[in-house]
């Protein structure tokens, strides 16, 4: 790679910045305000429920990465596994415990608070995993508040009306609890209103990661890593929406003018599993002196939810959550897989063996070997973890992706 | 000396190892010297000692690849390539008909399958774990205080069928001490160390689809290493006249390769 080629950061940045502190900052005064309440919720959980009952929405999973990214995980981890949680567990949840164990939290560096706003009450969907389930019940022992949660059908093929119908049963026990808890009656106009201004900024989110079907691509994963905070964070607002218009104007301009996000894009690749948070910045920085964009993501098509049509809120809701990437069996997988190859004109696959979350990793049963018959397309798993970089060989890795990558020179060849 | 030399350099966890060819292929020199703590002196002594069996200097040198872990740290390369595209290269130039590549490290091990082209189609690397790996040996044998060539003497004079069923380098150690205990020979139980590491690699290479060959530190100091491949993998295995030096080789190779189409030749730089 030229030492000369650089970055051009995406403008749109800067405003994420100011719009994550303003989301932090927000949710610190809501902690402190007796007439406000907090709510906390898995990524893919009842979100749009919460703001419509009024309650400031807070993301564990987001203090998890946020953990990750600043290098600091393993140091909290053992502090939750002395509590009798398992080291090999979702090191999002041991390293939150650990890092509230030892009063510690990245949110005070960066925003200058506290830490983790103290929850009203806790949401969850195991939709991704069901480690949230004992994740959120330790914090709703630990701050006395009520736990309340979804465990829908899992590992689906096709979604069927009865699957729907289940979950959306669990969501009005929800509001059942959530009304008789707090004495709050769901106002269903807000309710409708969330859920389209969810469905809004999914389906704009969804727009963003498809300029990367440009060649070259005007932006690849470790971008979409860094944008995606508002389809999490502030899900069921306009804020999210007016961020988005902004970010796909701008990379819609930048791909008609030829921006690349990899400058000289030689290969085009796809990432499957979790993000390696610790080691975000040195695998950027190796896929980027390669001249390999990585294009296209499962993780950053999480929250690409289908479109609502303005019907019930809550079929709406039940669905998008069940329909889910994750929440699928080994055939839509590997449909999906095809379709995103396909879709994003992809040389490759780097497969993410993550340690501690089995459920988003997509290497144990067989995948990336069948996508390598199926589709031609060379694949390369690597050992490591979303958070906890004891699991992770930073020699081997790379090693690993530049013979990735010398094995697709060899083949162009 | 006459005409220009090309070298590799593979800078591995135990071992440095340097091949120098001349322009038209043939081996000039060699060296290898334990890596140590200073990768930048085990590069020069090993770089330095190959030259000298070529009865050549650094300024004969046309053009040199490195590789290895500690491929960064060769000064002299004009361009890195991966271990594993370099044992890929060494192995096909000594075995044409090898189509799987079994390279059995100090750090880690790894099975690369190559196509009738040459090219490299797939390859495995063992998991961030010392079972499988020289390591693994290594570890064993200053536990019973012997040396890998004792423990690989030992085993090649085993006549039974043992194994030591522990991946963890750690849970074969008690494993061993266990059999100890029992008063299984020495030679069974050696044996069974390296039926381990065959085990360990068998997962990464469970249906031999051609010839299968070997490179590597462990397969260059331990015959029993290639027994129990031959054993466990149920297939010949061809072991190279210079196991230890098949990633510099290729590395050699390379070099002469790039060479002829320019110094900046695009590649994994």
């Amino acid at each position: 790679m030229s030492k000369a080629a650089k970055r051009v950061e995406i403008k749109a940045q800067k405003r994420l910045k100011s719009l994550v502190r303003d989301y932090f900052l927000n949710l610190d005064a809501a902690a402190d305000d007796s007439d406000r309440k907090v709510a906390w919720c898995t990524s893919v959980g009842p979100c749009e429920l919460l703001v419509a009952f009024g309650f400031e929405v807070y993301f564990p999973e987001n203090h998890g990465a946020l953990l990750g990214a600043r290098k600091v995980s393993h140091e909290y981890i053992p502090r939750a596994v002395g509590e009798g949680y398992c080291a090999e567990s979702c090191s999002y949840m041991t390293s939150d415990i650990g890092s509230s164990l030892a009063g510690y939290s990245p949110l005070t560096e960066a925003f200058g608070i506290a830490g983790p706003p103290k929850p009203d009450v806790l949401a969850y969907s195991t939709n991704q995993c069901r480690e949230v389930q004992d994740w959120w019940s330790y914090f709703g022992r630990k701050h006395d508040a009520p736990v309340v949660g979804v465990c829908p059908p899992a590992h689906l093929g096709a979604i069927t009306p009865d699957h729907v119908k289940f979950v959306r049963g669990e969501l009005v026990r929800i509001i059942e609890r959530i009304e008789s808890h707090f004495g709050m009656k769901l106002d269903h106009a807000k309710l409708e209103e969330a859920v389209a201004l969810s469905s809004k900024a999914s389906s704009l989110w969804r727009d963003v990661l498809d300029t990367a079907r440009a060649r070259p691509s005007p932006m690849t994963f470790s971008d979409g890593l860094i944008h995606m905070s508002p389809v999490i964070l502030m899900r069921g607002s306009q804020i999210a929406i007016d961020y988005y218009e902004d970010l796909l104007a701008e990379l819609k301009q930048r791909r008609d003018d030829g921006v690349a996000a990899v400058p000289d894009e030689r290969f085009r690749l796809y990432w499957d599993g979790m993000p390696v948070w610790p080691k975000l910045r040195e695998l950027s920085d190796k896929f980027f002196d390669l001249r390999a964009v990585i294009a296209a993501s499962t993780y950053c098509n999480s929250w690409a939810f289908d479109e609502y049509d303005g019907g019930d809120p809550l079929d709406w809701m039940a669905k998008t959550s069940i329909e889910i990437f994750i929440n699928r069996d080994e055939g839509f997988k590997q449909s999906f897989l095809t379709e995103m190859f396909e879709r994003f004109d992809i040389d490759g696959a780097v497969f993410h063996n993550a340690r501690t979350c089995p459920n988003n990793t997509n290497s144990r049963f067989g995948m990336p070997q069948r996508l390598r018959e199926t589709l031609d397309k060379p694949v390369v798993v690597f050992d490591g973890d979303l958070s906890d970089v004891r699991f992770f060989s930073t020699a081997q890795t790379m090693t690993n992706i530049e013979a990735f990558i010398e094995q697709l020179e060899e083949r162009k060849r | 000396m006459s005409g220009p030399l090309f070298v590799g350099v593979d800078v591995g966890s135990s071992a440095t190892k340097c091949v120098v060819l001349r322009g038209d292929g043939a081996l000039a020199g060699h060296h290898a010297v334990p890596s140590g703590f200073d990768y930048g002196e085990s590069v020069a002594t090993a770089l330095d000692r190959a030259l000298e069996s070529a009865e050549a200097s650094r300024d004969d040198v046309a053009y040199c690849v490195s590789t290895g872990y500690g491929r960064r740290k060769v000064e002299i390369a004009d361009r890195q390539v991966t271990e594993i595209t370099c044992h890929a290269r060494g192995a096909r130039e000594w075995y044409p008909q090898v189509r799987n590549i079994i390279d059995v490290g100090g750090q880690d091990t790894k099975v690369i399958r190559i196509n009738e082209k040459g090219q490299m189609t797939d390859y495995r690397m063992n998991a961030k774990c010392a079972a499988g790996t020289g390591t693994f040996l290594e570890s064993i044998a200053v536990k019973l205080g012997m040396s890998l060539t004792d423990i690989d003497a030992l085993a090649m004079d085993s006549k039974a069928d043992a194994v030591v069923n522990s991946y963890c380098t750690v849970f074969a150690g008690t494993e061993v001490i266990e059999r100890i205990k029992e008063g299984q020979a020495k030679e069974d139980i050696s044996m069974g160390l390296f039926r381990s590491i065959a085990s360990r690699v068998s997962e990464m290479i469970p249906a031999p689809d051609g010839a299968v060959g070997v490179t590597g530190g462990v397969v260059a100091h331990c015959r029993a290493m290639v027994r129990a491949l031959e054993e466990v993998l149920k297939t010949d295995i061809l072991l190279p006249p210079m196991p230890q030096h098949a990633g510099a080789y290729g590395a050699a190779l390379l070099a002469m390769e790039s060479s002829k189409t320019s110094k900046g030749a695009e590649g994994v730089c």
